[in-house]
């Protein structure tokens, strides 16, 4: 595969998936598959064929997720966590205890910082190794691991407080 | 991080070795704590999967679909989608983008509206001046016989051309567009983005249609 962009459209699930578990609502998280996808296709002679699209599509979602970020705390922006999540498993087949709990998940991921949140959802939601994540992220795998550690501790701390 | 986090995660994520994986199990037979953490993880882990998975059997947004095909779709009617309209949109893109404080990039023609979506519902019955998330413009039919449709889109924040195939609309032309950027009232086509009505001049044969034309081309359910 040497033209990128047809597996991009069969990425783009994927990338919504992505986004969903970073942004804070449905809308904002199309927004950002949408900018990654327009770099991706900008910066497309800079993908080597034989290398993973996906990982690569990650990363530039990632430097598109934290540019944003410094964007909108520069326009004063306040991401409030209780707003988080309304739109997590918007799928209208789910039940209401589902839709709860993929709430409170949503606002505790809202809460965690984003280098945390990253490690996160690359590992627990997208299924990456700690490889992959790490390679994803230009970090160490210690590095990883470590936020992916915290990360974790602190999300269970929320959930299991919040569920009391 | 403790190390016990550290093996509890590794154990959990199939980051150990299988000889690892076996000595961590025999520890765990022999520490109820540590096998209630492994539960505690897991479970957090499983709640992270129904929280985000059913994302992937959502319909993808048009508008995503259509950017990620911006870069291989060549116009398929080269001389509709005239180089002054994919220069008017490509302006038009860019002011857009500044106001809206976020990069809307006009995207290219040629993908195939999906059904079942409201803007497929919308090409399908809606009629000009109608309210709704997705309004219609103008119709009409090009050189080739096909009935075409203006769009407006607020769903797919987008605004553009549609044409009827014999099974489906499909894009002709489509820009950024913006709930929020359109007055408060409206004639057909008033708030057609310039781009959109380049595209419609390029494609028009003969005259809009009127809205008696309209109204008997979809309850004839746009046959050529």
């Amino acid at each position: 595969m040497d033209r990128p962009e047809a597996a991009i459209v069969e990425l783009l699930p994927r990338l919504r998936r992505l986004a969903r578990a970073l942004s804070r609502d449905a809308a904002d998280a199309d927004d950002l598959v949408q900018l990654t996808v327009e770099r991706a296709l900008v910066h497309r002679g800079q993908w080597r064929p034989g290398t993973r699209l996906d990982s690569w599509m990650f990363r530039i979602m990632k430097n598109a997720w934290i540019d944003e970020g410094r964007a909108r705390t520069r326009r004063g922006a306040v991401i409030s966590p209780e707003d988080a999540g309304l739109d997590a498993a918007s799928d209208g087949s789910a039940d209401m205890e589902t839709r709860l709990e993929a709430q409170a998940v949503a606002r505790a991921m809202a809460r965690l910082p984003d280098d945390q949140r990253l490690a996160v959802t690359l590992v627990l939601v997208e299924g990456l190794s700690y490889k992959e994540a790490a390679d994803v992220l230009e970090v160490p795998q210690g590095t990883l691991t470590s936020r992916l550690g915290r990360g974790r501790a602190a999300l269970l701390a929320e959930l299991q407080e919040g569920a009391q | 991080m403790t190390e016990r986090l550290e093996q509890v995660m590794a154990y959990l994520d199939g980051e150990l070795d299988a000889a690892a994986r076996k000595a961590f199990e025999a520890d765990m037979a022999a520490d109820p704590e540590l096998a209630a953490e492994v539960a505690a993880h897991r479970g957090l882990a499983d709640s992270l999967k129904a929280a985000y998975d059913p994302v992937i059997d959502e319909p993808v947004p048009l508008r995503l679909t259509l950017a990620a095909q911006a870069a291989n779709d060549a116009p398929r009617r080269g001389r509709l989608m005239t180089w002054a309209a994919m220069a008017a949109s490509l302006v038009l893109g860019v002011l857009v983008g500044r106001m809206a404080l976020a990069p809307q990039a006009p995207v290219a023609v040629g993908g195939q509206v999906p059904a079942r979506t409201q803007l497929a519902q919308a090409l399908d019955h809606g009629l000009a001046a109608e309210p709704g998330v997705v309004r219609i413009g103008l119709t009409f039919r090009d050189a080739g016989g096909r009935y075409c449709r203006t769009f407006q889109s607020g769903p797919d924040k987008l605004a553009g051309l549609a044409c009827r195939d014999a099974k489906a609309w499909r894009i002709e032309t489509a820009t950024a567009w913006t709930l929020a950027a359109t007055p408060t009232y409206r004639t057909a086509g008033s708030d057609t983005p310039p781009a959109v009505l380049a595209a419609v001049d390029g494609a028009l044969s003969g005259q809009v249609f009127d809205a008696a034309q309209e109204r008997a081309a979809r309850d004839g359910g746009w046959k050529p």
